[in-house]
């Protein structure tokens, strides 16, 4: 295109430059407004997921979001997505030398073959909605609340949340506040287990409250050109031990386990995240790339680097490669199984997501418009792999010839539709 | 019992504190070095800008599933809003 070079002095130039305006204004921070000033419209996006994991979980999720932009710049959505899940999931048991027999909570037993990792079988659902309302406060600010619910067997939540945003320096900037808060409960089948034991205590509910805060800046450097960094802190409180994991008791000479016991996690954990973002425009191709350094009061930090490419094909097709890597290090508590004899610590869990780990993904995502349906169809694959220590330097006698963290290899497959009308 | 990855743990923390990230220190300079006037994108100049893909997630839909993936798996989450879903998935 042609539009940032308009002869002054033209009506040529003039028009372009008064249509620019009209197109552009408070796009960069802002772009749903400068969509609505064309008149109220609708916009439908639907995605499903098929996601599995070799030898785990199986999950099968759509996902339809709604919106409608008012023609005063104001816009209303909701989404509506619905979880299928069914499989295994690794119970934080080391594996052994021999056959392992483990009770699920419904009372099943389920036997884990010598030298693998000791997994549970599950099968839930989970139903999930929200809705968003943004509205302009004057040309410059911004406001945006919403709320959500989702259920599923044995959690709940409840949640809102609130943003302002405010457009500063012949809106190139635009500086961003934003709260939320969810009350969740938490309803462990079969009972709560006894931490750190083996007994279950009862059948109530147990409470997890969740506060979030976020400042975030944009900031438009060139035509080209969008960054943006957003630090986001949480705090969660409540019960926020995973009831399904256990941890091994193992020999200290041997090696060999001689139990498990429920794991059991801080009743408090606060978050801080510092996200950057850049997008590019080349003369036709986007490049996004973004960065996320996080950590919290329970030890664990991280580092996140995700890049994607929009590579435009002809008649409105594109090609979208995506790469992510993600390194974590363990949480404080985290252990590959306690000393039979020691002390109980004061928490302790092996759910391996709080563990020292690596995750990558590849995938490819290819956009297109069908000739007989309005709207963008998108088909995508990705790739994902996690892996960790699997003989880390703490081992002892029988733990030293068995692999101790589990290693995933995820596929996912992503259909989506999207229409303005 | 120990269970540290010693090694992975270092570079983390080497990596956070010592530059951080890249993106960060450009965006950082770009905010807080820039007068409006040296970095000035004129309104007739940001028609790539108002672009739908122009933005850091350009699908909502897209995003929330990635974010629901990831928050499963890993032990971080947040960064790019408030709110959001609860999950008993982790």
């Amino acid at each position: 295109m042609q539009l940032n070079e308009p002869r002054p002095g033209t009506i040529r130039g003039a028009l372009r430059a008064a249509a620019c305006t009209l197109l552009a204004a408070g796009a960069a921070t802002v772009p749903s407004n400068a969509r609505a000033a064309a008149g109220d419209r609708w916009n439908l996006e639907t995605a499903t997921l098929i996601y599995g994991e070799k030898g785990g979980t199986t999950i099968f999720e759509p996902i339809f979001r709604v919106s409608r932009l008012y023609t005063n710049g104001q816009r209303l959505s909701a989404k509506l997505g619905f979880d299928t899940m069914t499989g295994a999931s690794a119970t934080g048991a080391m594996p052994s030398t021999r056959p392992q027999t483990y009770t699920t909570p419904s009372g099943n037993q389920q036997t884990t073959p010598a030298g693998k990792i000791p997994t549970r079988g599950f099968h839930d659902s989970r139903f999930s909605t929200d809705l968003a309302w943004e509205a302009p406060v004057g040309h410059l600010v911004k406001t945006n609340l919403g709320g959500h619910v989702s259920a599923e067997t044995d959690y709940q939540s409840f949640g809102v949340n609130g943003t302002v945003s405010v457009e500063l320096f012949q809106r190139l900037t635009t500086v961003s506040l934003g709260a939320g808060l969810n009350h969740d409960t938490v309803d462990p089948v079969g009972g709560t287990p006894q931490a750190l034991g083996t007994g279950r205590e009862d059948k109530g509910t147990h409470p997890k409250r969740v506060i979030d805060g976020m400042v975030g800046i944009t900031r438009v450097l060139t035509r080209r050109w969008l960054v943006g960094l957003n630090v986001g802190a949480t705090k969660e409180d409540g019960y926020l031990t995973e009831p399904y994991k256990v941890v091994s008791v193992v020999d200290p000479e041997d090696g060999e386990q001689v139990g498990t016991i429920a794991e059991k996690r801080p009743g408090k954990r606060e978050r801080t995240s510092i996200l950057s973002s850049s997008v590019y425009h080349f003369e036709r191709d986007v490049l996004y790339l973004s960065h996320r350094y996080y950590h919290d009061s329970w030890g664990v930090r991280s580092q996140t680097i995700d890049g994607r490419y929009r590579l435009e094909l002809n008649e409105g097709r594109y090609l979208q490669p995506h790469v992510r890597y993600y390194a974590q290090t363990a949480a404080d508590f985290y252990t590959f199984g306690l000393h039979s004899g020691d002390d109980l610590p004061e928490s302790a869990s092996s759910d391996y997501r709080l563990g020292d780990m690596r995750s990558s993904t590849v995938g490819l995502k290819y956009g297109f418009p069908l000739a007989s349906l309005p709207g963008e169809f998108s088909v995508r694959g990705e790739y994902i792999r996690q892996w960790g220590d699997q003989h880390p330097a703490g081992a002892v006698g029988a733990q030293r010839q068995l692999e101790l963290y589990p290693t995933y290899n995820i596929g996912t497959l992503q259909l989506g539709y999207s229409v303005g009308f | 019992m120990p269970s540290r990855d010693l090694g992975l743990r270092a570079r983390v923390e080497s990596m956070a504190a010592g530059v951080g990230s890249p993106l960060v220190w450009l965006a950082a300079l770009s905010l807080g070095t820039s007068g409006c006037a040296a970095l000035k994108v004129e309104p007739w100049d940001r028609d790539l800008l108002a672009e739908e893909k122009m933005q850091f997630a350009p699908s909502a839909v897209e995003n929330e599933i990635d974010q629901h993936i990831y928050f499963s798996k890993e032990a971080s989450t947040g960064g790019s809003g408030v709110g959001g879903g609860g999950c008993g998935c982790n």
